[in-house]
This record gives C-alpha cells, structure tokens and sequence, in this order.
C-alpha cells in the first residue's frame, strides 16, 4: 500500500551490520568471568531405574568443581502444560527412573569443557534395566511398560473436535475413501546447538540465564517451576539466536542444570550441548499415524471427513500435547468442511519427546489431506487444482464453535498458480509430473495452556528528548526478522524513521512479556502490541500538536515523515521533534511513555487470523532409481500486507527447503529408541545445489486484525511439499506413498509395485 | 606438550603456545576471542567455521592450530575496512541473506575466497562453490544472489580504482 | 562442540627422511600420520582414534607436485590437495574423469586442505578417488625406510580404513598411465544429496580398437558396495571383445551387481545397492563409450 512510509517496502535487516561482521553475540559466543563449563551425564537405556548414583571418583578430579544429581536439585516439576499439573513432568535430572536414551541422570561443572567432559566417564550409574516401548501401537496396549508409572495405557493427552453430522455426511456422500499415513519425525536441526549460560547472585539469591531460546518467558516459567524459585528472580535474556524452528521452546536440560550448578559452584556456569546430543536429546518433530476418511458428492464437493490420530510423544510431555489440537484443527485446512470428528491420541514411549517443529501439527495434517485429496480427484475425474478450488475457504468462514477465518486470499492464490503453471510447464517430459496443494497457517495460539495472567504480549515505547525511541518488548528474533518488523511497525505508528529506533528486546527483566516465538504468532501478537504501544505515545504527541494547533477534536491529525499535522491541511503541522520536547516539558520533563499489549479476543478457539497459499512443485522422477529432482516450485502467498517484503520472502524460500527436505530426505530412524543418524554427515539436508528457484507471488489481502493487516507469512508454505511431491510422483508413475521422505529406494520399491501390479 | 604457533590473523602477528590437540577454531575463538567464527556441527560437514588461510576456504575445525603455522588467516572480523563494511558484507545485507546469522560468517568468508577466484561466477557455479555450507534458514538461493551482487559491487570498485 | 579431548606429542618432520624415520621410531598403535586431516580429526574428535604420537606429514612440501608426461603418464605427489587436481589444468585436459570426480567431492573447504594421498590410505569404503584410480589402471607407491614399493590400485585397499601400507611406509605417489587410444573414462555415484557421499559408484574406463567399434579393454570399478573399492571383473569380460550396446551394458550391469557385496545400513539397503550397481554400469557404460568414441 503506497499510503505507508515503510510498511510494505523492502527493509534491511536491523541485526544486519552486528551478522555480517560476526558481531552478534549469540549465547554460543558468551562467556563470564570466573565461568564453569557444565556437561550432562546421560541415561545408555531407554527404559531404567537408577539404583544408585556414585559421583565421588568424579568430584575427585582436578578441575572439577561440582557434580549433581537428581537429589541436589530443588526438586520442581516442569512442563509447558501448565494448568494441568500431571502434564507437567519434567524433572532437572532423572531422580527415579530414566525414559529415553539420553534422559540426564547427573551434571557436572568444571573449569574446562575437556575436563568436564572426562569427568562423566568416573560418575558411576547402577541401573536395573526395565522393559522399553518404543511404538505408540504398542505403547496403549494393555500388557506395555509404563514410562511414567502413574499413566495408565501410556495415554498422555487426547483431544476431542468436532462439529456437524458426520454420519448424515458419510450418507450424503457420493464417494468415500478411508485413508492411513504414517508421517515420520524430522528434526529442527537449528545450527545453533541447544546452549545456556546461567549466573546465581549470591548477594541476593536472583538467577540471570542466557540461553539459545524461542521464548525467554516460557524459559522463565520452567525455570521457576523446577527450581521453585519466584519467576521474578529469575531474568532470562535472548541474545541473538542461530535457529530454532520449533525445537527451542521448552525448558531444557541445559538450561536448567546451568542453573542449578551456579547456585551450587556461585560461579557462571555454560552448558552446550554436542551436536549429536542435539540430534538425540533435543525436541523433534511428533511421528504419528493417520487415518483420514472423507466423503464427497461425485462433483467434488467435501461433506464429511474423520480423522484419527495417534502420536508418538516420547518420554515427556513439554510442548508435545498441543500437537494434538493443532494436528486435529489442521486436518480441516483450507477446505469448507460442513461436518467434522477428530480423535486424537499421544503416547509416551521410551524415547526423546517429541513436540514441535516448523508449521507444528499442519505439515503432517496437510499432508494425509492432500494426498488424499488428489486420489480422491483422480477417482472422481475430477482436475486436482478444480476439486481444491471447489472446495476452498473463503474470506469470512466459521468452523462452528471453533475457529474463524478472517482474510482469506486462497481463491487468488489458486488463481495464480495454475496461470502460472499455464504459461511456464509447457514442456513436461515424460518423467516430470506437477503436484498441486494448498496451505494455510495460523497467526499465533488462542490457547493458554501456559496458564498465564499476562497479556499475550507487550511492549513499552519511551521517547526520549532528541525523539529518538527505545522500544521494550519481549517478541523474539530467531532469524525470522521480528526484530526488524517491530522496529518498522513502531517506526510507521509513529510516522519517525527506523534509523530513529533503538529496540531492547527478549529480556525478562526488562521488557513486557511476550509468549514467545512460535505458531507464527510474532508479527500478529508482538507487532500488535508494538504498535499499541507506539500508538499510545502518538496520542500523547497529538494531544501536543493538537492543543498547540488550536482545533477543536473533530479534526484529525496525522504522523508522517517525521511531521504531525491537520489531515485536511498537511501544510498545519510540527515537527515530530519539536512535539516531542514539548510533550516531555508539559510532563514535568519525564520521557513519553507508551505501553501497549495485545491478547486475542472474540476470535474463536484457536487462531486471530490464518494466511493462506497455493503451491505447485514440478519434479521429474528417474524410474531406475527412484531419485526424485525437484525442478522448480511456484508460491503463492497471503500474509495480509506484507510488512517486509524481503524478510516475506526469506521465510518463503527458508519454510519450502524445510518442507523439502521433509518431503524428500530429512527421518530420524530408530532402532530400540536409539536415534540412527545423529549428525549432519547422515542426516541428509538439503544443499544450494539440490534447491530449485522460488517463484513467490504475494496475493494481497488486508487483515483487520492484524498490526497494518499484516498476518504471518510463510510457516505454511512447509506443509505443502511433502505433499506435491507426493502428488507430483503419483501423476508421474501412479505410484502412492502412505508415508512422507520419499528416498529413492522407497520411489523405486512403489514404481515397481505398481509396475508389477500393472503387468 | 605445549608447541609454538607463529602465524598472522587479520594482518595482525601472534606468536603464541598451544596444546597440539588445539583445533584452529578453539585458537580463533578462545585464544584470539574472535567469536565470529561459529560452529555448529562435530563432522566437518556444515562449514559455518569456514575461514581463509592463505586465501583458501578452509574449515578451521578441522585443521589442528599447529598445521596453521606460518600461514595467514582472514577471519569474518577482518573483513570490513575499519567502520566499512566489505563489499560482500553489504551484499548480504541489501539482498536478505541471512536470517538467524549463525552461519553468515563461514558463508561470507567462503564468498570472499570465491570471488578471488572467479570474479564473475554463473549461479551454477557460486552453487558448486558454496555446496559444503549448511543453512536452515534461507533456502540459499537468496545468499546466491547476495554473492553475484558483491561480485558486481567489487568489479565496479577495481573500475573506479582503475579510473582514479 | 566435540573437540579433542585427549593429548598426544605432535611431531612435524619437514623431509620424507624425517617423517619415515619417526614412523620407525613409534609402534602401530602409538601413532598416526597426518596429511589434511579432514577425515582423521573428526574421528579424533569423537575419540575413535587416539594416538599418542601424531605425526604431521602437511608440511612435506616435496611431496606436493603434478607431474604429466606423454610416455610415463601422470605422477601426483601424496600431499598433492583435492583442489590442486580438480583444478589443475594438464589433469582436466588429460584425466578429466579425476579433475570430476574431484569438483563433486564433499565441498571446496575440504578440497583446499584435504590430500588425495590422505584420502586413499584412509581406505573408506565410500571414497572416491580409489574408484577412479582403480578404473584407470594407476599404481600407488608406498616408500618405506627399506625402499619403495608400487601395487595396483585396487591391491591398495584392503578392508574398511585399511591398506596395504605396512606400519613404516608412507604412501608418496600416485602414477597413472597414459591413456590409449580411443579411450573413454567416466565416474559417477549415486546420492540423494548432490555431491554427498555415494550409496554406490561406478568408473569404468573403455578402449576401443582403432575401428572404433569393438571393445578392446574395459574396466569397471565400483565403490561403496563391498569391504573396498573393488574391481567387476566378470562384468568386464562379458564387454571385452565385443561390440558394446545398450542391452550388453545392461547385461554386465547384472552380473557387476552379482559380484559385489554390499551392507544394510542406515541409508540403504544391500538390494538397493546392488540395483544402483546395474543402473549406474549401464549409464557409466555408455558414456566412457562415447567418450571412446570421440577421442
């Protein structure tokens, strides 16, 4: 929109000169006077009683300066779940039983890394072995081990959705299919290993922790559950952080036990996990099975779908149990569903919890739906992008008591694509194939099951004299480029320039809360309350300019470029500076503050607006290997008004090379709960050469709810390539998946079964 | 046993004794306090700790700080030209190429040997060149075209050196 | 971050001498020689190997050369770096199947320090370089305090990371020979990730007869599918003397497959392998052939 000064247009990023010149400081790179290195101990066995723990051979050594176990600790229970206590089962170390291979049994704090590390190998652990379960199917048996003794079937958390008559749908339908998936776990594999650096004061008893984090309140809260320390005393602070993508929400053992060793040793001390640890001992993506049922008239239009699912959650609960809902919810996306049931069901099992990863709970929905969506197309003769078409949202739907769809550009972006798809795949040969599907993302989580009293997020802006702002909120920058649409978004509001802004953010102690990086909700939650709070010192200076005008209130005044004037009669204005000095005079010479907040209301159960977008991927399938090529891909996107258009498209082109890689090459096999492949040399990823050009079309909409209409952008488009690829493959060979990571032993095996079937 | 480490880092020479298990990296970083330089695999499989040394792309967590001996090394810190920043730091700021930044460092350093090299280099062939960089955040086409813009903004800087 | 976390005295002769004489001076399991150390240092990191005496052999800088000549062919130092040879000029002209097989070899960072002579004593089933040599009839040269020695390439590797180096030798030059005439060479391995390391590979070199029709010579090697790099050699008689087509490519594709050995793991399966063996002969096949066909 050509009506804004800097929303809209592309802005570099404010971290940018502090990133290119290796000066960002990322809690990697954070070290403290007098500072102990810390190392976990961790659990050989899936499934284990700790009989007894032997650290005297360990404090021994030289260097070493404190060893902990479970009995040291406060002995505090943790978990994201919070306003349901049995949820919350986490404890800082292991003091009963160990759940997963890696499950931390003892820390130990020593002056070097080396000599920690050593040190692990004289702490001595008797365990008595116990039977493991490592497969949900197996998991709600009757006769299966328990992981945590008090839960029965290993049920962990289920969840219940539905609205309309499924089975008056079923009969209404024309054609039904029943179809089941399994979509397996990827990890998040952020290049910033999990680290934190924790520092006790021992004058006033108050904990300060650093830590590659998504949301230093969500740390703060875990760290005060399990140390049963008041959050207050605790001050978490994000330095810059190299990635989280979903796996850095949670309180983690490293955190946790930095801190405990602080408050033990009184001296800083930093824990960073390995990156095999990393692969092993970090959340990852919740595997699950699928069983999706859809009706539909012979037209093409959708009458009914049931949905079944069962997850396997690992040893722990964390963040895992929403994925539940969010799976559930976005097995209706983004197609008008007039009657709906879900059943959903997590399991603990012996290993690493599994919880979220990028576009949680849509990317392995969207990827039974669409699928199946196709197959159901190629039955009833109907073109995929057609029977999508036919049954999009549209701006304005409801899901009956559950969620409301404001802005919507799905039909757009459909549009787009298959023009697009039109005018540039005019020469396919016969081993290339198009896979059409659609996404949909939410904006941010209506749910509070973090049990907080806070706004869902804050923010404080003060102006000082020379009107130059310090804007305070607790949003968090993991690369996505928050930092840079607050600091835009504040710079609009206030009609002043970016340059102008200095922006603290990510720091308990010091700035409003934020729930944190993730479900996208940044842009939407954390922009609204920038802009809330930038909007609160606008009126203030307009009540300035307004006085010093001498209009009556009927007039409207205006910020822009630096100026604030009549709306009617730009010419009738100040200089912003100048209102500014004026303002703090007329305030007995305090700064202008403004606090702004910002929680969802009235926007249904789970989401205050969702974008929206169409994908096709192109492939071309080499039928003696089953090696699939990924030639190019086209996008197009609603996020509302793009805030940053350079920071829309960075996201777009980040989300399809995760969706890639998960579509393609990106598992965690396991063997008895031992991840096979903990490293970058055997976890495959995908390189510059493997990925295609990103043809991104924005289709603009305008989301009233959102901070200048903007929505999230991109967390979506991860969801629809496992299943274009998926589509892509089946147009080519006829051959169907019922799982995602299509590797080239698996293409060939289903190209030969349908050959076979064939002949 | 500890052994002598004569060697120039950033144009600066230091004449230090490290332990021979020392890894590059940890002289850089620890030694040096040169934390620009990340890591963020243990297999020498995702060059964020690539550096130059003797002007080659080189990870320097997998060269023993011995093997570094008399040989000179550019890290991400020496880059810029006092408050200036390079060419091809510019470049990845004005194109996005970056996002979380943690790997920027190695991208960067692996760029500026490219360039050297290969002045004008096709997409193809900034792709083969940058293959060992691992990045989660960016997809790499957008560091791609990073690097083709620094290639321009530093042909156009010879130009207007040659004019002058 | 894993780094190194046990000590060893670090040595760093400058002369072959030198470094030949400490090898004497320290039993097997002491020590190890180090060239780039791109593949040793992981493993040292993760405390898999763990030497008490590290011997650094980078700096020998005699050993770092290219040499071609018409009549003796090519003689590549040890210490010579992946990169020297993706790049150098006489190899690309000459050799373009090393100059390849090198440009696709884990990344550039590797390349600028990495030796190809580290490469080979380091004896992975997975690595490249072997493959190639194997295919090209090369020698690899081994110089001991009692001498030199010279085996074929494919006698080199024995079993996973071991050689016929005896504890004393060092391996100092790779020699392979002019190609003949009407000679096509080409390499290629199979990986989802391109330029990761191979499921499988194949190199095969063929001579024609100065008609350009029949095949006069023909080797296959094959990586990544048994203990070592080895040699398809039933494969091969089935092309040798006759006139290579499609179909018979397919068929020595077949039997190569027979012939190795592969394992079930993490990546793929042995079936697996064994069909990439058959797809990628016939493929590798057919263009050493038209590279005959051209020279």
């Amino acid at each position: 929109m050509s009506e804004y000064s800097i929303i809209g247009k592309p802005t570099t990023n404010v971290d940018g000169a502090a990133k290119v010149s290796g000066e960002a400081v990322y809690t990697f790179d954070m070290t403290l006077p007098n500072m102990l290195y810390g190392k976990l101990l961790r659990s050989p066995h899936p499934h284990a009683r700790i009989i007894s723990i032997d650290t005297s051979e360990a404090e021994k050594l030289p260097g070493v300066k404190a060893v902990i176990t479970g009995k040291d600790t406060p002995g505090g229970r943790y978990g994201l779940w919070r306003r349901f206590p049995e949820l919350c089962d986490q404890e800082v170390l292991a003091t009963t039983k160990v759940r997963f291979i890696g499950d931390p049994v003892a820390a130990v704090a020593a002056v070097s890394e080396a000599i920690a590390e050593n040190a692990l190998d004289f702490i001595n652990v008797e365990y008595e072995l116990l039977p493991a379960v490592f497969e949900p199917l197996d998991a709600i048996k009757d006769d299966a081990p328990l992981v945590h003794d008090d839960c029965d079937n290993n049920i962990n958390n289920t969840r219940h959705i539905e609205w309309g008559d499924v089975d008056e749908g079923f009969k209404n339908s024309d054609y039904i299919r029943e179809d089941r998936f399994i979509y397996s776990s990827q990890h998040p594999a952020p290049t910033e290993v999990h680290n934190s650096l924790a520092s006790y004061d021992k004058g006033n008893g108050r904990l300060t922790v650093w830590s590659s984090t998504q949301s230093p309140y969500y740390l703060q809260l875990g760290l005060a559950d399990g140390l049963k320390m008041r959050e207050g005393d605790i001050r978490v602070i994000k330095p810059h952080v190299g990635g989280g993508f979903g796996g850095k929400n949670s309180t983690m053992p490293d955190s946790v036990n930095a801190a405990v060793l602080s408050m033990k040793t009184g001296r800083p001390v930093k824990i960073v996990f390995n990156r095999e640890e990393e692969f092993t001992c970090t959340e990852h993506r919740t595997a699950m099975h699928l069983a999706v049922k859809i009706g539909l008239k012979k037209d093409g239009t959708i009458m009914a779908k049931e949905f079944k699912l069962i997850t396997d959650g690992g040893a722990y609960t964390a963040l895992g149990a929403t994925t539940l809902y969010l799976t559930g919810t976005y097995a209706t996306f983004p197609y008008k569903i007039p009657s709906y049931r879900y059943d959903g069901v997590r399991t603990y099992t012996n290993k690493m919890w599994a919880t979220s990863v990028r576009n949680f709970g849509g990317t392995e929905a969207i990827y039974a739906s669409e699928t199946q969506l196709d197959r159901a197309a190629h039955d009833l003769g109907i073109d995929p992008i057609e029977i999508r078409r036919k049954n999009a949202m549209t701006p304005g739907y409801e899901a009956p008591g559950q969620y409301n769809v404001g802005s919507c550009g799905l039909l757009p972006s459909i549009d787009k694509v298959e023009e697009r798809i039109k005018e540039k795949w005019t020469d396919l040969s016969k081993d290339e194939g198009v896979g059409f599907t659609l996404f949909a993302y939410m904006c941010g989580g209506i749910f509070n099951w973090i049990d907080t009293p806070y706004a869902f997020s804050g923010a404080m802006v003060k102006v000082n004299i020379d009107g130059t702002v310090d804007l305070f909120t607790q949003g968090s920058d993991i690369g996505q480029g928050t930092n840079t649409v607050n600091v835009m978004i504040c710079a609009e509001e206030l009609g002043i320039g970016i340059e102008d802004i200095r922006l603290h953010p990510a720091d308990t102690a010091t700035t409003p809360v934020d729930l944190g990086a993730w479900a996208s909700r940044e842009t939407m939650m954390n922009g609204n309350a920038v802009k809330d709070a930038a909007s609160n010192v606008k009126k203030k200076l307009i009540e300035v300019a307004r006085m010093k005008l001498g209009e009556n209130i009927v007039y409207d005044l205006e910020v822009k470029d630096k100026r604030i004037f009549l709306a009617l009669r730009p010419e009738r204005g100040f200089s912003y500076y100048d209102i500014v000095k004026d303002a703090i005079k007329l305030n007995d010479g305090e700064p202008i503050l403004g606090v702004g907040h910002y929680t969802p209301h009235r926007k249904g159960m789970v989401s205050p607006a969702w974008s929206f977008g169409s994908m096709a991927i192109r492939v071309k399938v080499d039928r003696e290997t089953g090696l699939v090529e990924v030639k190019d891909v086209i996008v197009a996107h609603d996020c509302g008004q793009p805030i940053n258009p350079l920071g829309v498209r960075g996201q777009v082109e980040g989300s399809v090379h995760l969706g890639l890689g998960w579509g393609l090459c990106e598992d965690l096999p396991t063997d008895n709960g031992l991840i096979l492949n903990p490293s970058f040399a055997d976890y495959k990823i995908f390189r510059t050469r493997d990925m295609p050009q990103i043809e991104l079309h924005e289709v603009p909409t305008y989301e009233p709810g959102g901070p200048f209409g903007a929505k999230e952008s991109a967390e979506g488009a991860v969801a629809p390539t496992s299943p274009a690829i998926a589509n892509a493959i089946y147009n080519v060979t006829g051959a169907t998946f019922d799982s995602n990571v299509l590797k080239p032993e698996k293409v060939l095996k289903a190209i030969r079964e349908k050959e076979g079937k064939e002949n | 046993m500890k052994k002598e480490l004569k060697f120039v880092v950033n144009g600066n020479p230091y004449d230090i004794w490290v332990e021979p298990n020392t890894l590059l990296v940890q002289v850089l970083r620890d030694e040096l306090g040169l934390r620009g330089t990340h890591r963020a695999c243990d297999s020498g499989t995702c060059c964020a700790c690539t550096v130059n040394l003797d002007g080659m792309a080189v990870k320097s967590c997998s060269i023993l700080a011995l093997q570094a001996n008399g040989r000179e090394i550019l890290t991400i810190e020496g880059m810029a030209n006092g408050a200036e920043l390079h060419p091809i730091q510019q470049a990845f700021i004005d194109n996005w190429a970056f996002q979380c930044g943690f790997c920027t460092s190695g991208q960067i350093m692996a760029s500026n040997a490219l360039l050297k090299e290969n002045p004008n280099p096709t997409r193809e062939e900034v792709q083969l060149q940058m293959d060992g960089h691992l990045c989660r955040c960016t997809g790499y086409n957008m560091i791609n075209e990073a690097i083709r813009d620094a290639a321009g903004r530093l042909q156009a800087q010879k130009s207007q050196e040659k004019t002058k | 971050m894993k780094n190194i976390i046990f000590d060893f005295e670090y040595l760093a002769p400058k002369t072959l001498e030198e470094a030949l004489t400490l090898l004497s001076q320290y039993d097997e399991e002491e020590c190890k020689v180090i060239a780039g150390g791109q593949s040793l240092l992981i493993l040292m990191r993760q405390r898999l190997i763990t030497p008490e005496y590290l011997i650094d052999i980078k700096g020998i800088s005699d050993l770092d050369y290219i040499k071609f000549d018409e009549k003796e062919g090519l003689k590549i130092g040890a210490l010579t770096t992946h990169r020297a040879i993706e790049k150098s000029p006489v190899i690309q002209k000459e050799f373009s199947v090393l100059s390849e097989m090198e440009q696709n070899l884990s990344n550039v960072e590797t390349r600028n320090w990495g030796t190809i002579g580290g490469d080979i004593a380091h004896a992975d089933p997975c690595g490249d370089p072997a493959v190639v040599l194997i295919a090209l009839n090369a020698k690899i040269k081994m110089t001991g305090s009692s001498g030199e020695r010279t085996v074929d390439a494919e006698d080199f590797t024995l079993d996973y990371f071991e050689t016929a180096l005896h504890h004393d030798e060092l391996l100092t030059e790779i020699q392979v020979p002019t190609l003949p005439p009407n000679t096509g060479v080409k390499f290629t391995k199979f990986s989802q990730i391109v330029g990761d390391l191979g499921l499988a590979s194949v190199a095969m070199l063929i001579t024609l007869d100065e008609n350009k029709e029949t095949c006069s010579d023909v080797r296959i090697a094959l990586g990544g599918v048994a203990i070592a790099p080895m040699r398809a050699k039933k494969a091969e008689d089935m092309l040798k003397g006759k006139k290579i087509s499609d179909a018979l490519l397919a068929e020595a594709g077949q039997v190569a497959s027979e012939e190795t050995s592969p394992t079930t793991d993490v990546q793929a399966s042995e079936e697996y392998r064994r069909d990439l063996i058959k797809v990628l002969v016939k493929r590798v096949g057919n263009e050493a052939l038209a590279r005959a066909k051209k020279a």
